[in-house]
């Protein structure tokens, strides 16, 4: 049976790592305790708790475990909102291991676009921050970003300082049915439309998801209508809408993205990670030199 | 302050470098070199050995090879235009001028991007776009005459970025040389750590960009730009504060003091309400729709804030008139000043007129004027602290508030720079934001792209040689004093 830390504190994590590093024990980081490969577990789930939300400055400063079903009860009687939306309800800490995103990305990027800061724990024990909690930070190197995508290899994401968004007033989802599915993403892309998720779902529909005021939502809807197809469908989630129409979740699902800057992409968020790079193994070395973490 | 270390470089590298770059292709005459000695932090000069103009990715990989090989450091430049000196040259080592590298390669509008080459400018990207109604989103208001690959390096932001983005949100991928003279495709959608997000706004640190792919997004349905005139700075931050709590995300919001826009007028005569202790320029943008109802929020919220006077620019040209104040802004206080220092600290958004007021306070003290034209949106200040640089010791004065404005920042829960980079200016105010371990642990990441620290040594990581062995007061850092303190 792999041994399991629960560190309650950067500190014990911190001390948690340099012993397993003491005695060449390969550690692997986990949310949830389970080991690869008979490795000891590093959990972070009583690394829990909100430290700071500031409403004001829409910052908030959280530790690695916490769970993003947690945060967002925290942060909804604020109006406030975390822009990811990932599939499930996983810990801040994976969501930036992984470099976590859902349907909305389209608008808000991914979690690397919403971490302004960071403490990190390396193997050896040492503790590291970058960044701070401000939104506009150019000191330093990002290690926010260093850790995005790292699956617990570089190290320990102890903490994350997070960019908030206001929750929209309002939003909807059109489901737009098309011959020509390609021309009709060509069509939203080239218009003044401003969804926050597009998703192709092939053989023939596209899902758009807009937010925003009441008014500005439904005006979207209306412009949405114009858009090449044989049939176009409205699936209302904002309080005003529930009453005559069926609400529905802009769900995470593998499926055709449409995103700025990526054209139309197949997203499927299971598929095993490749190997990493040259460079990203040159940088895991100087950062895990005894390669304790797995 | 300037740098004078002879070093003459390897003849065999002075051959390699004639031949990789061409006759045309290198400045080795004293007169010439003197031009690239700074960049915009003027008070900073370092004559190079040499200064080189690569016309091609590829001479650019043979040029680092070469400096690899033979040792040189090097320092990449592209426009110059950058306030921390991050392209002050290296005594001893040659710059790498991006310049010739200024084509744009591609246009793909069904995925949104534009290939370029670092030495295009970032106006340019957006002229390349602009006929099919796309723009290239971060707007550092050098943007006529600054590189893409410089804002790489800076990861720039500007006026817009509050709601657009960064640099670093949208570069898409990056061919980048390293220091070590390989070439590597840094790209968003790489497996493993976040590589290209690290290397945009690295300064110059981990290698040279040859070829950048960034995002292009569509313009805006609507645009509508209001300018809120209030009696002080405190009360136009009241107002920023609660157009952010109400949900309102503006393109940008920029601020005004009554000394900037006093410089304003002389300069530019941009007809700003008269009287008014601080100007708000809020520009909303997005579906008309939504445009129509946030506008109107934000004006009730001016009012409910003491905004005296409001307007609203309804076309591009109102616009472009509101603007013209704010764009002028710096270059205006010649009207005002014989010279000024620009300062860029951070403080989170709520403790904006708390933060101004204490440095107003310590202008009073030093007898120094302070003229504040900023990022309010986003927290990001920029003091203009106004001195002679005939009257002996005011420039070291006003260097020193310059610095105590940072402080004050870093205080407040902020950073030490939003936007203009650490370079050499700040490096040896690093250890005010960050502890010991925190730049061990940036400067390992340095050296697995930069083993043998050839690319822009000197700059963001401070050094006991540029530094003192002693770093400066231990401060607890941000995410530390929210916690329990656990520094070890």
């Amino acid at each position: 049976m792999p041994s399991v830390s629960e560190p309650e504190s950067v500190a014990e994590a911190a001390e948690a790592l340099r012993s397993a590093g003491a005695s060449a024990e390969r550690v692997s980081i986990r949310a949830d305790g389970t080991s690869v490969d008979g490795a000891a577990v590093l959990s972070t789930a009583r690394l829990n708790r909100i430290l700071e939300h500031e409403p004001g400055d829409l910052t908030a400063i959280v530790e690695a475990g916490l769970r993003l079903s947690e945060l967002r009860a925290a942060l909804e009687p604020h109006g406030q909102m975390l822009a990811l939306d990932p599939p499930g309800d996983p810990t801040l800490g994976a969501c930036l291991a992984a470099d976590l995103s859902g349907p909305r990305r389209h608008r808000y990027g991914a979690m690397r676009d919403l971490v302004i800061g960071v403490t990190v724990v390396l193997a050896d024990g040492t503790i590291a921050s970058s960044g701070g909690k401000v939104v506009k930070n150019v000191a330093g190197y990002d290690l926010g970003k260093l850790f995005s995508g790292s699956r617990g290899r570089l190290g320990l994401v102890a903490r994350l300082a997070l960019r908030l968004h206001p929750r929209p007033a309002a939003s909807a989802t059109v489901v737009v049915e098309t011959d020509d599915l390609r021309g009709a993403w060509q069509e939203i892309h080239r218009s003044q439309l401003t969804p926050s998720a597009v998703d192709v779902l092939p053989p023939d529909r596209i899902a758009l998801l807009f937010e925003g005021s009441e008014a500005a939502v439904t005006r979207q809807v209306e412009t949405s209508r114009g858009v090449r197809h044989r049939d176009t469908a409205v699936w209302g989630e904002s309080a005003a809408r529930q009453g005559d129409r069926r609400p529905v979740r802009f769900a995470w699902q593998p499926c055709l993205v449409g995103r700025p800057g990526i054209g139309l992409a197949w997203v499927d968020g299971r598929q095993p990670e490749p190997p990493w790079p040259l460079l990203a193994e040159r940088v895991r070395a100087a950062f895990d030199p005894e390669g304790i973490l797995v | 302050m300037t740098i004078v270390v002879p070093v003459s470089l390897p003849n065999e590298f002075r051959a390699a470098v004639d031949r990789i770059a061409g006759p045309g292709g290198v400045i080795s005459e004293p007169e010439q070199l003197r031009t690239y000695e700074c960049d915009a932090l003027t008070g900073w000069r370092a004559v190079p050995e040499l200064v080189i103009l690569p016309a091609t990715a590829g001479d650019v990989q043979e040029l680092v090879a070469a400096c690899n090989r033979h040792q040189v450091p090097f320092v990449a430049r592209g426009a110059g235009t950058g306030l921390s000196g991050g392209a002050l040259p290296v005594a001893g080592g040659v710059v790498i001028s991006l310049a010739r590298l200024n084509r744009v390669l591609e246009v793909d509008l069904e995925r949104g991007l534009a290939v370029v080459e670092p030495g295009v400018t970032n106006l340019d990207v957006t002229r390349a776009v602009a006929a099919d109604g796309f723009f290239y989103a971060p707007d550092p208001s050098s943007q006529q005459v600054c590189t893409i690959g410089g804002n790489v390096a800076e990861n720039s932001g500007g006026a817009h970025c509050l709601k657009y983005g960064f640099t670093v949100n949208h570069v898409l991928s990056a061919d980048v040389v390293l220091p070590t003279g390989e070439l590597v495709t840094l790209s968003r959608d790489d497996p493993g750590p976040d590589l290209l997000g690290v290397f945009v706004g690295s300064e110059g640190t981990l290698g040279i960009a040859v070829r950048i792919t960034v995002r292009v997004v569509r313009a805006p349905e609507a645009v509508r730009t209001l300018l809120g005139a209030f009696a002080t700075t405190d009360a136009a931050g009241d107002a920023v504060s609660h157009v952010i709590a109400a949900g309102i995300l503006p393109a940008a919001i920029e601020m005004m003091d009554a000394l900037s826009l006093e410089a304003v007028e002389a300069a530019v005569a941009a007809g700003y309400p008269e009287g008014a202790g601080a100007v708000l320029i809020v520009e909303l943008d997005g579906p008309a729709a939504q445009v129509l109802v946030d506008s109107a929020a934000v004006e009730r919220i001016c009012r409910e804030n003491g905004a005296f006077e409001l307007r609203a620019a309804e076309d591009a040209e109102e616009r472009a008139r509101i603007w013209r104040g704010r764009k002028s802004a710096f270059a205006a206080m010649g009207r005002i000043s014989p010279s000024y220092y620009v300062q860029d600290g951070v403080v989170p958004r709520t403790r904006l007129p708390d933060v101004l007021r204490r440095i107003y306070a310590l202008g009073e003290e030093q007898g120094l004027r302070i003229a504040s034209v900023f990022h309010a949106g986003d927290g990001n200040l920029h003091p203009l602290v106004l001195y002679d640089d005939e009257l002996p010791g005011d420039a070291e004065r006003a260097e020193a508030l310059a610095t105590a404005i940072l402080d004050v920042c870093v205080e407040a829960g902020g950073s030490l720079t939003g936007e203009h980079g650490v370079g050499v200016d700040k490096v040896c105010s690093m250890p005010k934001l960050f502890g010991a371990d925190d730049l061990a642990v940036m400067a390992r990441l340095r050296a697995s792209f930069d083993p043998d620290g050839l690319a822009n040594p000197g700059k963001v990581l401070p050094t006991p040689r540029l530094c003192g062995e002693v770093p400066g007061p231990y401060r607890a850092h941000p995410l530390e004093r929210a916690g329990v303190a656990e520094r070890l």
